[in-house]
């Protein structure tokens, strides 16, 4: 089939590389892959690098400084569809944790000099900055997810990725749900789907990565987690882990730990 | 010579039962018990059904403990099996021509199952049967039942008000009855039943043995009633569609559609097209859910934006839409939606409520 390939960014914001490496990870799928899709500016892949447009801006990594916030919005500008890549880029990632504290004791925490250290007060998810037309969510992204994702708008249409509840497809997957059988508390029920649900299928409660569902109800989960004998701090804990400063588990957990912030 | 009738035989009979159908080339799906939860899997070995085991059932508590008499069941419905969650319609080749997958569903025996999930299978024969779905239909017709009669409902049945257990009534091919550790009750449904039966060791039931049945599953339906009547019960509720109710449990639900996944009835889906790299694509079905907030959503909006809508909807839709729509109510009373709501909401305790709020106002 010959058609123009579809030129692709990768960007690197606030972030361990962890979304990136997973597009270097579809290994069977590759060099197939490299027929349509032409990596134009991938620092993690190749040196080499060629200017914008591009039809496809993926933004890994969250906003933490001014620089980001000025290089961000270059991207946008020379971006066709810009896709929020991953927890950092779509809710500020873990990274974010320091958004409850005070910047300037967290700088003098890490950094022997702490005024070199320009930092924004806040690590913000790359929609407080730019547009963001599709958000790709997870610690890291998931492959199938992005690769399901690359074949949509290769094919020409507006690419379709659901946004419901982790349960319906753990459930579909035909896991045992963990909170009812073994008492473990887990935010499937208000984190969205797309990671195959890793975690449940391991035993274990969900930790959230891939951030609130599209309808999600956080305080619902909340109470019951408190019903069943939970203290707020740990059920704040548990919200605060990936996407905590996303907008609905933020409310949340302030609402938990008092109202700070 | 076995014909139609009540027969009693020792649990060996049951087994020799499992063997006959592996024998006679059946995949075997039964209750197994896997990681502390009882399972529907397919089963190799009579000794994988977990007899001696119980399952203890609370709204939003599941757990299992050796040294019970009687099982119920799982998160699993037969619906998992008849009407997968996830199943592949056709292939797009990429000079676009289309490609259906090949023959995959190889002839299938339902072992105890219980007679609610019995009464689902009847269900699902009148929505997926009704309308000819090719898929369900080409497994639907491979399937022989044989049913375990509940002496045991769990906290979270409610059969008994539905009509549908704790007895099978019909539908299945043999429907058995453990009454006590080595006396097993059987009931042919069906020419295969007996033809089955003719192959076991089994007496036409004694007086005694009758009576010990009957008094057994009158005890059982005493113990899986709900606190409403289905009398009446759709004018009611929709008499009820203003009850400050719904919102009030709306609350407390998360939205997940656990419910959704989990009932052995509800059938709703998403079609999804998913491109390959070759330029062909897959078109699969999915499990979907009323309670998922784009399942009715189109463009330009949402019929049910708030999920307390879709919370009544739902309820509505088992038990007053249904009867409207396919002639039986779409609630079978297992209790699933009961036991394994993360939320731990009780459907029995809504529709109470509900038809309270009716009454109260005057009306029903």
């Amino acid at each position: 089939m010959m058609r123009r390939k579809l030129k692709v960014a990768v960007f690197k914001f606030a972030s361990c590389s962890g979304c990136q490496l997973q597009i270097l990870n579809m290994e069977d799928e590759l060099l197939t892959l490299t027929d349509a899709v032409e990596f134009t500016y991938f620092l993690e892949a190749s040196r080499a690098t060629a200017p914008g447009p591009y039809d496809v801006a993926f933004i890994e990594g969250s906003i933490s400084t001014p620089e980001q916030e000025e290089l961000v919005r270059r991207v946008r500008e020379e971006s066709r569809i810009l896709v929020a890549m991953g927890a950092c880029a779509t809710a500020g990632g873990i990274q974010a944790l320091r958004n409850w504290l005070r910047l300037d004791d967290v700088k003098r925490a890490v950094y022997p000099n702490p005024e070199w250290v320009k930092a924004l007060e806040h690590s913000k998810p790359v929609a407080e900055v730019v547009k963001v037309d599709y958000e790709l969510r997870g610690c890291p992204v998931s492959k199938e997810r992005l690769l399901s994702f690359i074949k949509q708008v290769l094919v020409g249409r507006k690419p379709y990725l659901r946004r419901e509840a982790l349960c319906m497809d753990c459930r579909r997957k035909g896991n045992v749900c963990v909170m009812v059988a073994k008492g473990i508390p887990c935010l499937g029920p208000v984190v969205q789907e797309g990671c195959g649900a890793i975690c449940p299928t391991f035993g274990r409660g969900c930790y959230g990565c891939f951030g609130p569902s599209i309808d999600a109800r956080p305080e619902a989960l909340a109470s019951r987690l408190r019903e069943v004998g939970m203290k707020d701090r740990d059920v704040a804990r548990l919200f605060k882990g990936f996407t905590g400063w996303s907008e609905k588990f933020r409310k949340v957990i302030n609402e938990l730990e008092g109202g700070a912030r | 010579m076995v014909s139609g009738g009540i027969y009693s035989g020792k649990f060996g009979e049951l087994r020799k039962l499992f063997n006959a159908l592996r024998l006679r080339g059946y995949r075997v799906i039964a209750p197994k018990l896997e990681d502390g939860v009882i399972r529907l899997k397919e089963v190799t070995s009579f000794d994988e059904v977990p007899y001696g085991w119980e399952d203890i059932q609370a709204p939003g508590k599941y757990s299992v403990r050796e040294g019970g008499k009687h099982f119920r069941h799982g998160p699993d419905a037969p619906k998992r099996i008849l009407y997968p969650p996830r199943l592949e319609l056709f292939r797009l080749r990429p000079d676009w021509s289309v490609e259906y997958p090949k023959e995959r569903f190889p002839p299938t025996a339902l072992f105890a199952i219980k007679p609610c999930d019995l009464a689902s299978i009847s269900v699902m024969d009148r929505v997926q049967g009704g309308i000819g779905d090719p898929y369900y239909l080409a497994l639907r017709k491979k399937l022989i039942i044989i049913v375990e009669n509940c002496v045991e409902p769990g906290a979270t049945c409610f059969c008994s008000t539905m009509g549908t257990g704790p007895e099978a009534r019909d539908g299945f091919d043999i429907a058995y009855t453990r009454l006590d550790d080595n006396l097993v009750v059987f009931r042919p449904g069906s020419d295969l039943g007996v033809e089955l039966l003719s192959e076991l060791n089994i007496e036409p039931a004694t007086d005694e043995v009758l009576r010990k049945y009957y008094d057994a599953l009158k005890n059982a339906s005493l113990k899986a009633k709900a606190p409403f009547e289905l009398e009446r019960l759709p004018d009611e509720l929709e008499l009820g569609l203003n009850s400050p109710v719904f919102k009030e449990v709306a609350e407390r639900c998360f939205g997940c559609a656990g419910c959704n996944m989990v009932c052995p009835t509800c059938f709703c889906f998403d079609v999804i097209d998913e491109p390959e790299l070759d330029g062909g694509a897959v078109r699969v079905r999915v499990w979907d859910g009323c309670f998922s907030y784009t399942y009715a959503e189109v463009a330009g909006g949402n019929f049910r934006k708030d999920l307390w809508a879709r919370y009544r909807h739902w309820v509505l839709h088992k038990f007053a839409y249904w009867v409207r729509q396919f002639g039986v109510f779409g609630c079978v009373g297992c209790g699933r939606c009961i036991t394994w709501c993360p939320a731990g909401i009780d459907l029995r305790e809504t529709i109470k409520s509900v038809v309270e709020w009716v009454r109260s106002r005057g009306g029903g």
